[in-house]
């Protein structure tokens, strides 16, 4: 469906409009002349029948996005799905078949050896899911690696990376070597390291799947206040949909290669656009991700009286506490004082129970 | 593929009964393709060339042309331009290069030569070591071996230095490059396979007898595995890391500087662990071409039976080669660990530390005393040592009760097992052997490991000493035979029982150490001179190595495997049988392989020591400048060794390093 995905601004990013990454029709495919398959007779074709007439895989095919500044824009979808290699092609890590890429409007595809340097120095880091340390360095010179080879001096690159050991929570373990960590410490090393080039994008490849649930969870609440301290653009590959929730600003889910769906969690959540996305979201709690503004209905005479107030934005699970509590019948969804709509039971119930049919109205 | 196809097309369509059969057990259809082979080919063979011994009409006499080079290399090595441009100044360099070590070496005097040892040793590996190399030094001088060591030494620091520049330079460019890589790893792996012996030869045709011939020898011999270790790390550096080191926008050299070569700095040590043990290994062998030092000592002695002589000789060898792999070994191992010890003598302080101190040893040890080891500090052992033979010849070569003497035993072996076993090969149509390798190389390998295989044993026939290699093969079987049936025995044992593994680990790691040479010398105290001693030094050469690979193989089985065989009520008989040997089985034919590889290596060496054959040949034509003789016998090892590599190597070996 990524056809569904041109260029929708979306309404939850702050900032300008003009896009940090601009991706379109986007191609990767592996295998023998790779080169002649987007565009061809063969890139319909579902991937074994690919294999079978081309010997190619396509890892990412035709796939269009934005990533607006200030967002968290999440890329989830299981193993296989080509998440991995999407996120790569952002930094030519590796170097797409076909399709266009920019960042900040400067063509990503036709930049030099010299230019793409300064864009993996300066613009976007990455955190890897294996962390990537270097072994034989110690905590404070891994962290300030991205900085020596820009060719910053010693004590320069120590002193910015003592500041960003700091603010990463590992404090005190300066010297030891990653071997001596624990998996989450070591990807505080490794965000850390990302930090301190002071990109204006962070890509994370599944950083913390390779970690404990605890520990995830912890370096999850990292993410979200670094997110909200600094407002840099991220963009996460994950395959963990409640982490793809938790965080995202915008989710991109992917099957085979392609984009199934592109939209807020609550749109992903509260309407999946077909049976995959559907299945995949069956477990989801939805009281916790959608919002009384899906869930409501239109005023009726003398609904606007009484009643708890809430923001559209409240999750549907914050306003069946509202109505619990109030012993209310319905409650009211207001915006700066202005009456949307109502809640009541059966509205409340309907998204409890996935019965009703919650069209996307805003 | 064919291999299941050809005998079922024979038997007709539609049976697919036997082509199932075949299609399960690969190796009954190599068999009985090869069969159908033998079927055809031998018969017109047969009667085209006949039977037994490698015909005359298929040789190819190489002596003449070889002895033909061999003079012109003689009448023109002063003239020739190649000689007096190049190889003149390489051999120039070499000899230079080992004086000037050796004279450094005499100047620190013998109390700075053991301090440096001592304090070296104490900055990579510890107080203990340090109190080893210490002592090694000491030994060294009171065995009245003060000057050969140092001979030994200055030759080895500059083989060493030489085989490291050359072995990282290969290895970067195979690391670096795919095409190098595919194109030098068969190289490398050949190369170490191959005896020491048979290096020995070409060095000479070049160089003459001498110093540079044993330096360049030692440098062939001990460069590949720098090379192939090099190559490998640098290959081997964890791509995850390498991904995020791009990803942080490094240039190619910062890749590699930063990262790459950190990164593979385990197997650069191990790789320069292996290159010293190797070059020692030569640098002693190397005594037969010229080398000097500790090595000629032991070659003089061993050449009148003089063991007492040879063993003191032989203990400086054992104690150098002891410290320096414990020395290297723990550097390995500290690398990339957290430094450890006190802050004060840390990285470049602890040092500079050490390098006072030795030179405060120096200075003081040179003021007290000379530059060699003091006359009169020398214990004289070798005459207890041949008081000590003399008895055991008298008392336990021969007639002891029951059990009979070493002599004796060393009597029936030659004449019970070696002696049938060289009959019934040499006895063997030239045919059937080509057909056995063929069997055994396509059965255990791939068509190419038994192409390969075959070819090299059809050479050894061309090039017309088919006679001695059979000579030499029925040493090597019968020797690899005794030292699998001991390993695996001792190997099973280790396995099981954690107290006699432990108690077995530094004896396999100081009989590893051990250069091959020095293995001759208690045989040859104990069996006398023959092929019997041989054979026995290389059952004890080989059998640390067996003992080890079959041991890890049998731990490293997969414990999940093993706990539910036990859960099912499996004995320990069963649980051996059934599950530890054949999840195993690849270390199994690794240890096989690495064991006919040893062993053929001592039995050739065995030359010195009377076991005749392919190792006698290169002696002989080493000691009566008769090269074209020494040339071919050392052709005929490279091709038995390659035959015996390649037969013995395991498919799983091969596709296991590709991937």
């Amino acid at each position: 469906m990524s056809e569904s995905t041109a260029p929708a601004p979306a309404r939850t990013t702050s900032g300008s409009a003009a896009p940090v990454f601009s991706v379109r029709g986007l191609w990767k495919v592996f295998g023998p002349r790779a080169e002649r398959v987007p565009g061809s007779e063969y890139a319909g074709l579902p991937p074994a029948e690919l294999r079978e007439a081309t010997g190619c895989t396509a890892a990412v095919r035709d796939v269009s996005f934005d990533v607006a500044k200030g967002e968290v824009f999440v890329v989830m979808g299981l193993s296989g799905s080509g998440k991995s290699t999407l996120v790569r092609c952002l930094t030519r890590l590796v170097e797409p078949t076909s399709g266009t890429l920019t960042i900040d409007g400067e063509d990503v595809l036709a930049m030099d050896r010299g230019r793409l340097r300064e864009l993996r120095r300066h613009r976007a880091a990455m955190v890897f899911q294996h962390f990537g340390l270097l072994p034989h360095r110690t905590v404070l010179d891994n962290v300030a690696y991205g900085l020596e080879i820009q060719g910053l001096g010693k004590a320069a690159r120590r002193a910015k990376a003592a500041e960003l050991v700091e603010k990463v929570g590992l404090a005190g373990l300066e010297n030891r070597r990653p071997a001596q960590l624990s998996g989450g410490q070591q990807q505080r090393v490794g965000l850390a390291r990302a930090l301190a080039v002071d990109p204006s994008v962070l890509l994370f490849d599944e950083p913390f799947s390779a970690l404990d649930p605890l520990i995830r969870r912890e370096m999850q609440d990292e993410v979200v206040r670094l997110h909200r301290e600094e407002g840099r653009t991220m963009v996460f590959i994950t395959h963990d949909l409640s982490e793809a929730l938790r965080l995202g600003t915008r989710i991109a889910l992917m099957r085979d290669g392609g984009i199934v769906q592109l939209g807020t969690p609550e749109e992903i959540v509260g309407s999946p656009a077909d049976d995959y996305v559907r299945e995949f979201v069956r477990d989801v709690p939805r009281e916790q991700v959608l919002t009384v503004a899906t869930a409501m209905r239109p005023p009726t005479a003398g609904d606007g009286e009484t009643g708890p107030a809430l923001r559209p934005d409240a999750t549907v699970s914050e306003a069946i506490e509202a109505v619990v509590r109030s012993q209310q019948p319905t409650a009211r969804v207001m915006d700066d004082g202005r009456l949307l709509g109502v809640v009541d039971h059966a509205c409340l119930l309907d998204v409890v129970a996935g019965t009703g049919a919650h069209g996307v109205s805003v | 593929m064919a291999t299941a196809h050809a005998p079922a097309s024979a038997a007709g369509p539609g049976t697919g009964g036997p082509l199932a059969a075949l299609r399960g057990r690969p190796a009954l259809g190599k068999l009985l393709l090869l069969l159908a082979v033998a079927a055809v080919a031998v018969p017109l063979v047969h009667a085209r060339w006949g039977g037994g011994a490698w015909p005359g009409a298929l040789t190819a006499d190489l002596s003449a042309p070889l002895g033909e080079v061999n003079d012109w290399i003689v009448s023109n090595r002063d003239s020739h331009p190649l000689f007096v441009y190049f190889l003149g100044h390489v051999s120039n360099a070499v000899v230079l290069s080992v004086r000037g070590v050796y004279l450094a070496l005499l100047a620190l005097g013998w109390a700075g030569v053991t301090a440096v040892a001592a304090l070296v040793a104490w900055r990579t590996a510890g107080v203990r070591l340090a109190v080893t190399a210490g002592a090694c030094f000491v030994v060294c001088g009171l065995l009245g071996m003060w000057v050969p060591t140092m001979q030994t030494l200055a030759l080895m620091v500059v083989a060493v230095l030489a085989s490291v520049v050359l072995g990282i330079l290969l290895g970067l460019a195979a690391g670096l490059s795919d095409r190098t890589f595919r194109f030098l790893r068969p190289v490398l792996d050949t190369m170490q396979v191959l005896p020491a012996f048979a290096y020995l030869l070409p060095v000479v045709l070049v160089f003459g007898i001498g110093v540079p011939g044993a330096v360049l020898a030692t440098v062939v011999y001990a460069a590949p595995p720098m090379a192939r270790l090099t190559a490998l790390g640098l290959r081997g550096a964890d791509a995850g890391v390498m991904e995020a080191v791009t990803s942080l926008g490094a240039t190619g050299r910062q890749r590699l500087l930063t990262a790459r070569l950190p990164l593979a700095r385990k197997e650069l040590l191990l790789g320069l662990n292996q290159t010293i043990m190797m070059a020692l290994s030569m640098a002693v062998i190397a005594s037969v071409i010229g080398a000097g030092g500790l090595g000629d000592r032991v070659y003089q002695a061993l050449s009148s039976v003089d063991v007492g002589a040879a063993l003191a000789a032989g203990i400086p060898i054992v104690l150098l080669a002891v410290v320096l792999d414990r020395t290297t070994e723990a550097a390995g191992r500290k690398a990339g660990t957290e430094p450890t010890g006190r802050a004060a003598l840390r990285g470049a302080r602890g040092w500079a530390l050490a390098a006072v101190l030795a030179a405060a040893v120096a200075v003081v040890g040179r003021l007290g005393g000379g530059r060699v080891w003091p006359e009169g500090g020398v214990v004289p052992v070798a005459g207890p040592v041949n008081t000590a033979k003399d008895w055991m010849v008298d008392h336990l070569y021969t007639g002891i009760p029951v059990i009979g003497g070493t002599a004796d035993w060393a009597a029936h072996f030659t004449s019970w097992i070696l002696n049938p076993l060289r009959g019934g090969l040499q006895g063997l149509p030239w045919w059937s052997v080509l057909l056995i390798v063929a069997a055994l190389a396509w059965t255990i390998g791939t068509w190419r490991t038994a192409l390969t295989a075959v070819l090299a044993m059809a050479a050894i026939g061309v090039l017309g000493v088919w006679e001695p290699s059979m000579d030499t093969l029925s040493q090597v079987v019968a020797a690899v035979a005794v030292t699998l049936v001991l390993g695996f025995a001792v190997a099973v044992g280790a396995a099981r029982s954690e107290r006699l593994e432990r108690g077995l680990r530094p004896v396999l790691d100081v009989f590893q150490t051990m250069p091959q040479f020095v293995y001759l010398i208690p045989v040859v105290a104990l069996f006398g001179v023959g092929r019997a001693p041989a054979a026995a030094a290389a059952v004890v050469y080989a059998l640390p190595a067996v003992v080890r690979i079959t041991t890890q193989g049998l731990r490293g089985v997969d414990p999940a495997a093993m706990e539910c065989a036990r859960s099912l009520g499996a004995t320990p008989g069963q649980q051996l049988r059934q599950v530890q040997l054949p999840l195993a089985r690849p270390a199994l034919l690794l240890a096989v392989n690495q064991g006919v590889v040893l062993v053929l290596a001592v039995v050739i060496i065995g030359g010195l020591v009377g076991s005749g054959a392919l190792g006698y040949d290169v002696v002989f034509g080493l000691a009566q400048g008769d090269l074209a003789t020494g040339l071919v016998a050392g052709a005929a090892i490279v091709c038995l060794g390659l035959m015996l590599d390649r037969v013995t190597q395991p498919t799983a070996r091969r596709s296991r390093k590709e991937s």
